[in-house]
């Protein structure tokens, strides 16, 4: 059959891969035309390397020495083999190789045949597969040597994940709680059906943070969060679940939450006991000025106490000034929730309380229709500008500047000078007297413990 | 416990001189199949796959034990206690031929010969010392990432044998590369550890007679490096394979095996 053995060599020779043969030893015995091609060996005089190994570059060699060369000779047979061929005048081509042995009569290979296919796509395609694997495998790394319980849930509350975090917090193997309901496999006290509630507030924010803590009285803080790109579908959506054992957080909190209120008590006891050796050994008209000017830091003290180590609430302080004025009635209190440091919280509370004692002797407050008008907030409003306080009588007598710079005055100019670092101005109109301090809140230490709620 | 571990077999002549087989980087113990089986009439034949290699329990290669040639040394000396061997004549491929100088070295009541098939102390050139062991960093580093691109192509093809396939099925089987089959991560972990090892001092404090066997053409070990062992290693004797390749004992296994009994006498 001339036409089928003719048509045989064309097909060998111009095969759309590179065909090799060579003896056990890798000498090249035979190399197709394509393969010439791709080498650009053609037309070279020395007709090209004379061992297989030597059209790969330096790995392939080493990879061919330890490894095909022994595999072709134990198993018969190699497989894509990812590898690069060097090409002459170009860059190395990367390729698939693959291999069988023949035998002789005695069961001795006697060659070994190899195809050769042009891998250029396949490895563009197979670096990404692998730059995307690298990266899936970093982050389950992640997850699985995560302290913190990760679990993937889905809208119904139904676990699809479970991280070893999981395993050790909630003593519970993964394949124990898969495809169960989340609400019966972490043993969480009094929180009801907590999750779907946080499935519906992860719909207007970002995710859902709660506190629980389980039977065995840890505490933990859990946040809920939709998984990103998941699905459009609400219904078919997936969240992520991550417990955070807090107990120890907790309990330091507690602790520091007593401390706290015993450090009030004994500041306020000794205050008192100020107020009392003052009352034996002042005259009378200075001993109430004096007392009630000790009230003043003893409230600021309760304050701060309340608002933590770092600092205390401006409307709190605003609200003991609101009682020494005699209620909301005397007193009308528009303030923002504003954290002001320990040192700004004790200098603005002294402000406040010269600024109504001022008030009842001689200002609004001394008549009984007389009132206060007190706002605060950031200037301008919701932004994180400098704090804005304004103190504004109505309803008292007709106002007459002052003569002389009382000492309420004074104190107030010159703590919230220093300690505030404060612009203050008074205006004394006939309607009543106004006063206006602004001044930059300082940033608050926040450790050891944040603000107890 | 190396009999699981290591898949360890033991054969041939039980009261016989014990002889070890260590294979080398990217194949396991069916690299001494036409080497092996020869010294089981008058010897006891021990060969096994090295941890993290062939068939052995993969779980065990922690990577800091093996971090250097050490832990497998360990694991050499582990077998031959295990055996209760003394006398052994321990016979290394490559890097598994550094294997055995290293506890030879350490062990000199367990083994008193070694057989070193086409090794190398040091596949990295040192050009201020003169040593020229045929590699530079730079190729070595393309080698380890070498062996990444072959990790797709392992574990599609590999994961089913690995898996635990059901034997007797040819089909199947044809499709896996049964042999020198090695988990591509552990199988990178070893070449750095294979390729970085220079042990220049080790053999030139060699402790037992050794035999090297060198091919005359092999393209992983120079001829210079089998010179500088025969300058260096006192006591050794070198004998030239007219082979290609660095696998003697698989392209001309009876030279070997006939240079092996002659070393042993």
């Amino acid at each position: 059959m001339p036409y089928r053995t003719e048509a045989l060599a064309e097909l060998v020779e111009d095969a759309p891969c590179g065909i090799v043969a060579t003896d056990p030893d890798g000498r090249i015995l035979y190399i197709n035309g394509t393969l010439a091609r791709w080498l650009g060996i053609e037309a070279a005089p020395d007709g090209g390397p004379d061992r297989f190994p030597q059209l790969f570059t330096m790995p392939g060699r080493l990879f061919y020495e330890t490894h095909i060369a022994s595999m072709m000779r134990l198993q018969g047979h190699i497989r894509e083999i990812s590898c690069a061929l060097e090409v002459r005048g170009g860059p190395p081509l990367p390729v698939l190789l693959s291999g069988v042995a023949r035998y002789d009569g005695n069961g001795s290979p006697s060659r070994f045949d190899y195809t050769i296919f042009d891998a250029r796509e396949r490895q563009i395609y197979e670096e990404e597969l692998r730059g995307a694997r690298r990266q899936a495998d970093e982050l389950a790394a992640i997850v699985r040597s995560s302290p913190n319980a990760i679990l993937r849930v889905d809208g119904s509350g139904l676990i699809h994940s479970w991280n070893r975090g999981a395993e050790r917090i909630f003593g519970r193997a993964a394949d124990t709680t898969l495809g169960c309901a989340i609400s019966d496999c972490l043993p969480l006290m009094d929180s009801g059906d907590w999750f779907s509630a946080a499935v519906a507030q992860c719909e207007t924010e970002p995710e859902a943070v709660l506190e629980q803590s389980d039977s065995h009285g840890r505490e933990f803080e859990t946040t809920v969060a939709p998984i990103d790109g998941e699905a459009d579908d609400l219904s078919a959506r997936f969240y992520s679940v991550i417990l955070r054992d807090i107990s120890e957080r907790k309990r330091l909190e507690r602790r520091l939450q007593v401390t706290l209120n015993e450090m009030r008590h004994r500041v306020n006891n000794s205050l008192a006991v100020v107020g009392g050796i003052a009352r034996q050994s002042l005259p009378q008209e200075h001993c109430q000025t004096f007392i009630a000017r000790l009230n003043a830091l003893a409230s600021a003290n309760t304050a701060l106490a309340q608002g933590g180590v770092g600092g205390a609430d401006i409307s709190d302080l605003i609200a003991f000034t609101t009682e020494e004025a005699g209620g909301p009635d005397r007193l009308h209190a528009s303030a923002a929730s504003l954290l002001l440091s320990s040192r700004q919280a004790n200098a603005l509370s002294m402000a406040l309380h010269e600024l109504v004692t001022n008030a009842m002797k001689y200002g609004s407050l001394s008549c009984p229709d007389g009132f206060v008008e007190v706002t605060c907030d950031r200037c301008p409003t919701g932004t994180t500008g400098p704090i804005r306080f304004v103190w504004q009588e109505r309803g008292g007598p007709p106002v007459a500047r002052p003569t002389r710079v009382g000492f309420g005055t004074k104190m107030i100019q010159q703590v919230a000078k220093a300690e505030l670092a404060a612009d203050v101005t008074f205006e004394f109109d006939t309607a009543g007297v106004r006063c206006e301090i602004i001044f930059t809140p300082e940033a608050i230490d926040r450790s050891p413990g944040e603000p107890v709620a | 416990m190396f009999v699981e571990r290591n898949n360890m077999t033991v054969s041939g002549k039980r009261d016989g001189r014990p002889i070890v087989f260590v294979h080398g980087f990217g194949c396991d113990q069916s690299m001494w199949h036409r080497v092996a089986p020869k010294f089981a009439t008058d010897h006891l034949v021990v060969t096994y796959d090295l941890t993290g290699m062939g068939q052995s329990d993969l779980s065990a290669y922690d990577r800091k034990r093996y971090a250097d040639l050490e832990g497998h040394m360990d694991d050499l000396l582990g077998i031959l206690g295990e055996l209760d061997l003394a006398g052994a004549v321990v016979v290394g491929h490559s890097i598994g031929a550094t294997i055995a100088l290293l506890a030879a070295n350490k062990a000199r009541k367990r083994i008193n010969r070694v057989v070193m098939v086409s090794p190398t102390p040091s596949f990295l050139n040192d050009e201020a010392a003169g040593y020229h062991g045929g590699f530079t960093v730079s190729d070595l580093e393309e080698l380890i990432a070498f062996l990444d691109q072959n990790h797709l192509g392992w574990s599609t093809q590999m994961a089913p044998t690995i898996a635990g396939q059901a034997a007797g099925e040819p089909a199947a089987d044809e499709l896996t590369q049964s042999f020198c089959r090695t988990d591509p991560a552990v199988a990178q972990h070893f070449a750095r550890v294979t390729f970085f090892a220079d042990r220049r001092s080790e053999f030139e404090a060699a402790e037992r007679p050794a035999l090297i066997l060198h091919c005359d053409d092999d393209a992983l070990v120079p001829m210079t490096v089998a010179d500088w062992m025969r300058n260096h290693m006192p006591g050794s004797q070198l004998k030239v394979l007219r082979a290609t390749g660095h696998c003697p004992h698989m392209t001309v296994p009876d030279e070997v095996s006939a240079a092996i009994r002659d070393f042993l006498g």
